[in-house]
């Protein structure tokens, strides 16, 4: 056990070396662009930890991030690609949308149902890729990409037509009806009051927050407390091990398939319920992709998702920041973005392999 | 149906298959030699830029191209480098590599027209015959190029070989890290090609719109062989340009028919192709043998 602790300094080592190169070279960058270093460096803190508001701002940025990150782990674990988790949070805050719109509830029951709706949507989106896949052999990558397609046409068919608010809501932009007041995730600052902590008024922090939390929990619990989660963990580490254990692999990842679905479904949540009061086709797209990549860097556990997340909401405010005060184009922080995971891979793969030449030097 | 209109939709079917065709095929280059490429979104749409910057740098279109394929290949060799050189996991790379392009399309895009999200006009461009970019018909000769690669010559047995059996390719004196690294390379090549059918004009950001998936989805769907993968990019292709060409005589809500080509591709996989294998040592890195 002491052994695996000298080494762990060496792992957290790598993503550190990682953010610390990327951010050396968007300083490079910056100054290839003709801008001053200092003003980039207060224009990303300006926009990220200055004040209590911006770090708020960066916590609750990194809350879709990191259900999405979560989503596509959980399937990783499972040995799953789930590709799909872009059209299941489509489907899931529809349906959550749905429920938030048409049934009236009172406000204590009504977010915990809209919740579940979004779950249940999203588990249903990924339902027949995940048939077709433990019945058929069918490669989830091809299924979840089609589903994805089809996910996006069929909620511009919905909120053009069938679920078109546009009467009703005075907008021109195409959405569905406003959804009921019980139903709209409000502010939780009476949350930190509650505990003491006296935070300003402009602080904004939604009910997503506590959710996501909590399902974070639950993921964590699931996958290293409970046997099912031992199965799910089995079937990611070798199918033909787990087949010879006797584990049913196709249950498992029928099952750790569904609820990679049901986590996709709360993505979009935040946006819906917060933000809008309202669902459109509009909302981002494009978090299913950083999903993948933050379950990756977070490798596939609760924790390491939710610094991956953490760290995608600080780029991604950092890029306004310096879009906002500086003349660096807000497009500088996706060629971070993407270098830093290489880097951070990369790093990765090297200390791992000075490990093991250490681990060798010792045997010896 | 007029007998004009069926001609405008084979060509016009042509045209909206052949990106994929190109990637598609460079996928089962990639694959075949045992890594798995999630990049080719990201090559096709950095390709589709550099067709546009290079044509104008060279006033040219044919050495545009060539800028395209080359400035692909070496997207590519970022691919190989990390995933065969560093042994790094082949789909964190490649989404790395996809936000990479899109991030640097932009950028340069942004200090080189002075505009992020779309290049100034590419004042060349391929003949077009009845809505089809002549380019679209070098897919078939590549096509066929491609199978005759990899099923008739010593260099496609061995990229295959290191594709499924790399220990055994190895005990034979085969180098495997070289034979994966033209695998990737021809995979980049390819989303250069793709690129010349790809641009209509100019560059906008996001204009592949996911169509690198679709034709990771073909090649897939053509179960890693390169006729096989062409047929289904010309299936999705054809899907499509049916949307195009029929929306508007249809009396069906146009997101349906949007949705056509993608149910279309699921329930021919579910209820006719049945299980694909892919090359069985797709997407794991290799480690020479030791201990």
């Amino acid at each position: 056990m002491k052994r695996f602790n000298k080494y762990a300094i060496y792992e957290v080592m790598a993503p550190l070396v990682g953010f610390a190169a990327s951010m050396a070279l968007l300083m490079l960058i910056v100054v290839i662009v003709g801008e001053n270093p200092g003003n980039a460096v207060d224009a990303i803190w300006k926009m990220t930890f200055a004040t209590s508001t911006r770090t708020a701002t960066v916590l609750s940025t990194s809350v879709p991030l990191f259900l999405a990150g979560l989503a596509v782990a959980f399937a990783f674990r499972a040995n799953i690609f789930n590709i799909g988790v872009e059209g299941q949070y489509f489907i899931g805050g529809l349906v959550g949308a749905m429920a938030g719109i048409y049934v009236p509830l009172p406000a204590f029951l009504h977010i915990p149902f809209v919740v579940i709706a979004a779950m249940i949507g999203g588990a249903l989106w990924a339902a027949i890729p995940a048939a077709l896949k433990v019945s058929r052999g069918i490669h989830e990558v091809i299924t979840t990409i089609m589903f994805n397609n089809i996910a996006l046409a069929l909620v511009n068919y919905l909120v053009n037509g069938p679920m078109s608010g546009l009467g009703a809501t005075g907008s021109l932009e195409p959405q569905t009806r406003h959804i009921l007041p019980t139903a709209l995730f409000g502010n939780i600052d009476w949350m930190f009051r509650a505990v003491g902590w006296n935070v300003p008024d402009s602080v904004y922090l939604d009910y997503s927050l506590p959710v996501a939390v909590l399902v974070g929990l639950l993921v964590w619990f699931i996958l290293f407390r409970l046997r099912i989660g031992f199965d799910v963990r089995a079937v990611g580490t070798s199918t033909d091990v787990s087949l010879y254990a006797g584990i049913k692999v196709a249950k498992v990842q029928l099952g750790a398939f569904l609820f990679s679905g049901a986590l996709a479904g709360l993505v979009g949540l935040q946006e819906i319920f917060a933000v809008r009061g309202y669902y459109t086709f509009q909302i981002a797209s494009g978090l299913g992709f950083d999903g993948i990549a933050i379950a990756l860097i977070g490798r596939n556990s609760p924790v390491g998702v939710a610094f991956a997340a953490l760290l995608f909401a600080f780029l991604r405010q950092a890029g306004y920041g310096l879009q906002f005060f500086t003349k660096v184009p807000n497009s500088v922080i996706s060629v971070i973005t993407g270098l830093m995971i290489l880097i951070i891979v990369v790093s990765n793969e090297l200390v791992s392999r000075y490990i093991k030449a250490l681990r060798k030097k010792e045997a010896m | 149906m007029h007998w004009g209109t069926l001609f405008d939709y084979i060509c016009k079917g042509l045209d909206t298959s052949a990106p994929l065709a190109f990637a598609a095929l460079g996928g089962v280059f990639s694959e075949k030699s045992g890594v798995v490429n999630i990049a080719l979104e990201g090559g096709m749409l950095f390709s589709a830029f550099s067709i546009v910057w290079g044509s104008i740098i060279f006033h040219s279109l044919w050495l545009g191209l060539l800028f395209a394929v080359v400035i692909g290949m070496a997207f590519a060799a970022i691919h190989a480098v990390v995933t065969i050189t560093y042994k790094v996991n082949q789909i964190i790379s490649g989404v790395a590599l996809n936000i990479l392009a899109e991030g640097i399309a932009r950028f340069l895009s942004q200090n080189i027209f002075g505009q992020e999200t779309q290049s100034a006009m590419n004042p060349y461009s391929f003949p077009s015959y009845r809505g089809m970019n002549v380019f679209s018909l070098v897919v078939i000769p590549v096509a066929i190029l491609s199978w005759f690669v990899l099923n008739k010559t010593v260099f496609g047995l061995r990229l295959r070989s290191v594709g499924e059996n790399p220990e055994a390719a190895d005990t034979l004196g085969i180098n495997v890290t070289l034979m994966r690294y033209s695998g990737v390379l021809i995979s980049g090549a390819m989303c250069g090609l793709s690129a010349a059918v790809l641009y209509p004009s100019r560059w906008v950001s996001g204009m592949t719109g996911g169509r690198g998936f679709i034709a990771l989805a073909a090649m897939i769907f053509g179960r890693w062989s390169p006729i096989g993968a062409v047929l289904a990019s010309l299936l999705f292709g054809y899907a499509d340009a049916a949307r195009i060409s029929f929306a508007s005589s249809i009396q069906i809500p146009s997101q349906f028919v949007q949705m056509f080509p993608y149910v279309l591709a699921v329930v021919v996989l579910a209820g006719v192709v049945g299980r694909s294998r892919a090359p069985a040592a797709d997407g794991i890195p290799y480690e020479k043998g030791e201990d």
